[in-house]
């Protein structure tokens, strides 16, 4: 089924695609001429394939629970940001905090992604096969965000318990942020990550960056400070 | 409101109107402003009429100063020049002090205008565009992104935090930034376009 922009409101399209009809057959959808409109596709729920033709605004595929959402174009700031589960595959490049405090799924970008990627991050998997921006993963606190590219400053800045995986240089690491072992279990993770998504490299390759878990953790010796 | 005036005529003119305000003044940029619907001031000026190499339209959420076309955008503090803003600055009163004391003339309470007046003081003791906005984020302190004309060209700037967004999209015909891609998705072959986000505290600069 096929929806045209600059025919139909945003509103139409949302609402058609929070509130389907799970006894028609009908599961997948196109929508062109997206215009850059925002909050395209926010609040889906159920088990239905999207796919966006061109580029769309802020907050594209927010709150996502089970739906696949492809985008061929770029994405404003915040794409998939609180996304519960499902998949969102950006073709071109993202803004700004794509998948801040996603809870869960997958978001892939197929190009770069800009500043604060993945920003309180809290159990999604977040793929980037370009480049990240600064403060990506800041206060990070569970999930995984893999880059194949390269990370800008203050990468994992104030990190809890996520996961960074980084091919390419990291030109620093944030608050608190330090590179960790890449041993046989961190290399099975990554290689079942890489799979899922079809992504041929070589996980041995991969840097690991996580929590040195001192600025979390309360300390006595801290005490007088408080 | 329309300003295209040599600097010299201009200030004995200003002397004996009171009720003019000049909102710039030079020889290729024409600045037009006022308070009301985007669509209405757009028809008024017949902007639909207006060629040229480069323009920039803004409309603004007042924060820092009233609404009114005293503090609308662009703000101009020399010959043929021009700035919008999206953000705010913390040390405008600080730096509109010391401008002052170096010959900088302003007209409004706004922290626009002062970054207008901060670039135009650079300028005018032949800096490039491109390094009085390098050095405009060391003596800059707030959250912005700059975008910025003046004859030969134009610059875009995003403070080092980048928290106020910018995109840009570039074909082999034009090169256009907005906050958005929704302000430019009705352009001529943007689809085909280049479009990134520029990095945070570095100068993007055309024909300047």
């Amino acid at each position: 089924m096929n929806f045209d922009l600059s025919k139909k409101t945003l509103r139409e399209v949302n609402s058609y695609l929070q509130n389907i009809d799970l006894k028609s057959n009908q599961r997948d959808f196109v929508i062109k001429n997206p215009l850059g409109n925002h909050a395209l596709c926010a609040g889906l729920q159920d088990e239905i394939k999207v796919t966006i033709k061109g580029h769309v605004g802020y907050y594209c595929a927010g709150m996502n629970k089970k739906a696949e959402v492809t985008i061929e174009g770029n994405v404003g700031t915040g794409v998939a940001e609180n996304m519960m589960s499902g998949l969102v595959h950006v073709k071109g490049n993202a803004s700004q905090s794509a998948g801040a405090t996603g809870q869960g799924g997958t978001l892939v970008i197929d190009g770069d992604a800009s500043s604060r990627c993945g920003i309180s991050m809290k159990g999604i998997n977040i793929i980037v096969k370009g480049s990240v921006g600064h403060m990506s993963a800041f206060m990070a606190q569970s999930g995984n965000l893999v880059i194949l590219g390269d990370a800008d400053e203050y990468l994992g800045d104030s990190i809890y318990e996520a996961k960074i995986y980084c091919l390419g240089k990291v030109k620093s690491l944030g608050a608190d942020c330090i590179e960790k072992e890449m041993n046989d279990k961190e290399i099975k993770h990554l290689s079942a990550l890489l799979e899922a998504q079809n992504i041929k490299a070589d996980p041995k390759k991969f840097k690991r960056y996580g929590s040195a878990r001192s600025l979390y953790n309360f300390k006595i010796d801290n005490v007088s400070s408080y | 409101m329309k300003h295209l005036l040599n600097q010299k005529k201009t200030i004995p003119i200003l002397k004996n109107i009171q009720d003019i305000d000049l909102v710039g003044y030079g020889k290729s940029i024409e600045i037009f402003k006022q308070v009301g619907n985007p669509k209405d001031v757009v028809k008024k000026f017949s902007l639909d009429k207006f060629s040229g190499s480069h323009a920039i339209g803004h409309t603004r959420m007042a924060t820092e100063s009233a609404i009114t076309t005293d503090g609308s955008h662009p703000y101009s503090t020399g010959e043929d020049e021009c700035l919008v803003h999206n953000g705010s600055l913390s040390n405008h009163n600080n730096l509109r002090r010391s401008l002052i004391k170096d010959g900088i003339e302003f007209k409004s309470q706004n922290d626009t205008e002062v970054a207008a007046g901060y670039i135009s003081n650079s300028l005018k003791n032949k800096t490039s565009l491109k390094e009085t906005l390098t050095n405009g984020l060391k003596d800059l302190d707030g959250f912005y992104t700059f975008i910025t004309g003046t004859q030969k060209g134009f610059a875009v700037l995003r403070d080092e935090i980048a928290c106020k967004p910018a995109v840009i999209a570039e074909t082999k015909d034009y090169v256009a930034i907005a906050s958005e891609f929704q302000a430019m998705a009705h352009l001529p072959d943007v689809n085909k376009a280049d479009i990134y986000e520029p990095k945070p505290g570095i100068v993007y600069s055309w024909g300047s």
